[in-house]
């Protein structure tokens, strides 16, 4: 792989990404690669030091233990908040979105672990679980609506503080708890609460993380199945919720 | 006195009045259910029983001599390859032993097979997971199977701690009158668990899939794997030696003995599932030429690998519910064009997430026909990995297609691996449920 190519950067899959969301890094590279761009998938394990040139990171969800892990080794490593510096863009997911935070809640513990400090959200445990599948709205940077679905199943409720705004509004789900809004953006760190894996469903949030990292506009691309899916999804859960 | 008649003695109660008349209601239910082609009854005619008498199951397991099998993947046919194994051991009073066959292994299907032979003085019983800890507090088991422990569906993940802790305890509280536990070495949770067991034999069941043991389940380090074998770098959680491994075709044990397993049965993981059972039969004082004879009766568990028609297309039926064994299983779908069939059902797990931790990269070359309710999930996991594939979401029309023709005969059927609701309705569609 030649040095000029795009990286894909898909952190600690062994400890945040048991619910698939590894499938986000694929189809981020895929879209790349679908357009002919030059593009590297590169898996970090615990240990491995973190590169500093990638341009899309991603976390993806796991359990309680593995996000206090998550946090000591990337802050002990330090790399991804060097390629944050740098430009790089973040997409983090459920558990990795929530650690993303300035401190979040282990299983029945109440008691706060410091975050990455990354995104101004503070997340507690709700009072319920939050699982099944989920649709919200997203206002896309040419103003038009874009519809997001997904599989949430978390039991954090995240509370956004006045440096992060809210992703997307909430029409079936939790999101980040109350129902309304799901995920946050700071920046160039994004993060949200469904798996599915969520890039897979949603093509328009996955080609909005690459221009932003690349700084450049992508053309389309046409996959017939992902619009099917994403149609049979979202008349799917309409239907369930009505 | 032998071991076997140890195995074989009856300790039998008579069962309580209330107990035989709730037995009697759930017979008839289950009848009624099987008449008007409602499934087998099996878990209906438990749910009446136990309504009638709660105390069903504790009564009901508590007055025999109990081998309990249970992990995520495997559980049904190592039960069956078990039960062949006692069977064949016992000879002549091989009748006298029960099991559930049928694969109904929560607490109403366990009443229901349990119920239907009173005086049957041994049970091999398939165990799900939620129901492991009340088999070993009320069932006293002799022998219990522990085979792997990974996530069966996503939204399932954070219970697998909370049933690790449930097993640990109860095989705590058995104290010396606990079971004889064989396990697999190679499973951090289940070593765990077994730190509070009476006595453990050990089998390397050397997995695929480990991708959901990578935290320590006793202080949370991150798990060392190095040449196959893993240990905690922050406590003294490590694999064990083990007592039992899988070498080519033949299970070997750490005294030396080598016996060669010559199943009817594929994959990997059906030689170390046939190896706990082994291992099994041995600790109960079957010889173990006699139990590998009866294991090699085994051909297809509850559906499992049994070849059918469908829509006139000769099919081999391959079950996987969960990223561990779809990566165990995709290995034996051999043909091509071969079918994948999935669905998102209550039996299924409702997120299909899982699909893009399995790796599909060794079916490039092949044509894939996705098929069942949720084939459009699978499309595009495969589009990501450039796999070539079709959509057809009906499985009788999948199975008559036009792209089947040709590529199979009755030696050489089309695969078809599915989640848990297509392969019911395969066995349906091919007469053999
Ligand atoms: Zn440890």
């Amino acid at each position: 792989m030649s040095a000029a190519a795009v990286r894909i950067v898909l952190l600690y899959p062994s400890l945040l990404g048991a619910h698939g969301d590894q499938g986000n890094a694929l189809v981020l590279t895929r879209r790349l690669q679908l357009r002919g761009i030059e593009a590297e998938l590169v898996r970090i394990a615990p240990g491995d030091p973190v590169p500093t040139d990638g341009s899309v990171y991603l976390l993806g969800g796991g359990e309680d233990a593995a996000q206090t892990t998550a946090v000591h080794e990337l802050k002990a490593d330090g790399g991804l908040f060097t390629a944050l510096d740098n430009g790089a863009v973040l997409f983090a997911v459920c558990a990795g979105y929530q650690i993303c935070g300035r401190s979040f809640t282990n299983g029945t513990h109440d008691r706060g672990v410091d975050g990455l400090g990354l995104l101004d959200i503070t997340t507690r445990r709700g009072p319920e679980r939050a699982v099944g599948e989920s649709l919200s709205h997203w206002r896309m940077p040419d103003g038009s609506v874009s519809l997001v679905t997904g599989f949430e199943n978390h039991s954090g409720w995240s509370e956004l503080g006045t440096d992060a705004t809210p992703l997307a509004s909430m029409e079936i789900g939790w999101g980040n708890g109350d129902g309304q809004t799901d995920g946050a953006v700071q920046g160039r760190v994004i993060g949200i609460y469904p798996h599915g894996p969520i890039l897979a469903r949603n093509p328009d949030l996955a080609d909005h993380l690459l221009s932003v990292a690349l700084g450049q506009h992508l053309e389309s691309i046409e996959l017939p199945d992902v619009e099917a899916l994403r149609s049979r999804r979202i008349d799917a859960v309409r239907a369930d919720r009505s | 006195m032998s071991s076997e008649s140890r195995f074989l003695r009856h300790s039998r109660q008579r069962s309580s009045f209330r107990l035989g008349t709730a037995l009697l209601a759930g017979r008839t239910a289950a009848l009624a259910s099987r008449l008007t082609g409602r499934g087998s009854g099996a878990s209906i005619g438990g749910r009446v029983t136990t309504t009638l008498d709660p105390k069903a199951f504790a009564e009901l397991i508590a007055s025999r001599r109990i081998a309990a099998v249970t992990g995520t993947n495997g559980k049904t046919t190592t039960t069956h390859l078990l039960t062949a194994a006692i069977r064949n051991g016992l000879g002549d009073d091989g009748s006298q032993v029960i099991t559930n066959a049928d694969g109904a292994n929560l607490h109403h299907g366990i009443v229901s097979t349990l119920g239907r032979s009173l005086h049957a003085p041994v049970a091999i019983l398939e165990t799900d997971e939620r129901v492991v800890a009340d088999t070993v507090r009320l069932g006293h088991p002799e022998i219990l199977v522990l085979l792997n422990f990974s996530r069966e569906q996503s939204d399932h993940n954070h219970e697998m701690a909370f049933l690790g802790r449930d097993w640990r305890a109860a095989l705590a509280a058995a104290g010396p009158d606990g079971p004889m536990v064989i396990a697999s070495s190679a499973d951090p949770l289940i070593v765990w668990v077994c730190q509070r067991a009476r006595a453990v034999v050990w089998v390397d069941t050397n997995p695929r899939w480990t991708a959901d043991s990578t935290l320590c389940p006793n202080c949370g380090g991150v798990l060392i794997r190095e040449t196959a074998r893993w240990h905690c770098p922050d406590c003294p959680l490590s694999q064990p030696e083990a007592d039992w491994w899988v070498d080519g075709d033949e299970a070997v044990s750490r005294k030396g003995d080598r016996h060669r397993l010559g199943l009817q049965l594929p994959g990997h993981f059906n030689l170390t599932n046939a190896t706990c059972a082994l291992a099994a039969a041995v600790e109960i004082g079957i010889s173990p030429d006699a139990a590998l004879a009866g294991m090699r009766t085994v051909i297809s568990p509850a559906g499992r690998y049994a070849t059918a028609t469908v829509s006139g297309t000769t099919v081999q039926l391959l079950l996987a519910n969960n990223p561990a064994s779809w990566t165990e299983c995709l290995p034996l779908a051999v043909s091509d064009p071969l079918v994948l069939a999935i669905d998102a059902a209550a039996g299924d797990g409702r997120d299909l997430s899982w699909l893009w931790d399995v790796d599909f990269g060794e079916l490039t070359g092949r044509t894939v026909i996705c098929s069942g309710p949720r084939a459009l999930d699978l499309a595009v996991r495969l589009d990501y990995s450039g796999i070539d594939h079709v959509v057809i979401e009906d499985l009788a029309e999948a199975l008559d297609s036009p792209l089947l023709d040709g590529h199979w005969d009755a030696d050489h059927p089309i695969d078809v691996l599915s989640s848990s609701t297509p392969f019911q309705q395969l066995r349906q569609l091919g007469g053999l449920a």
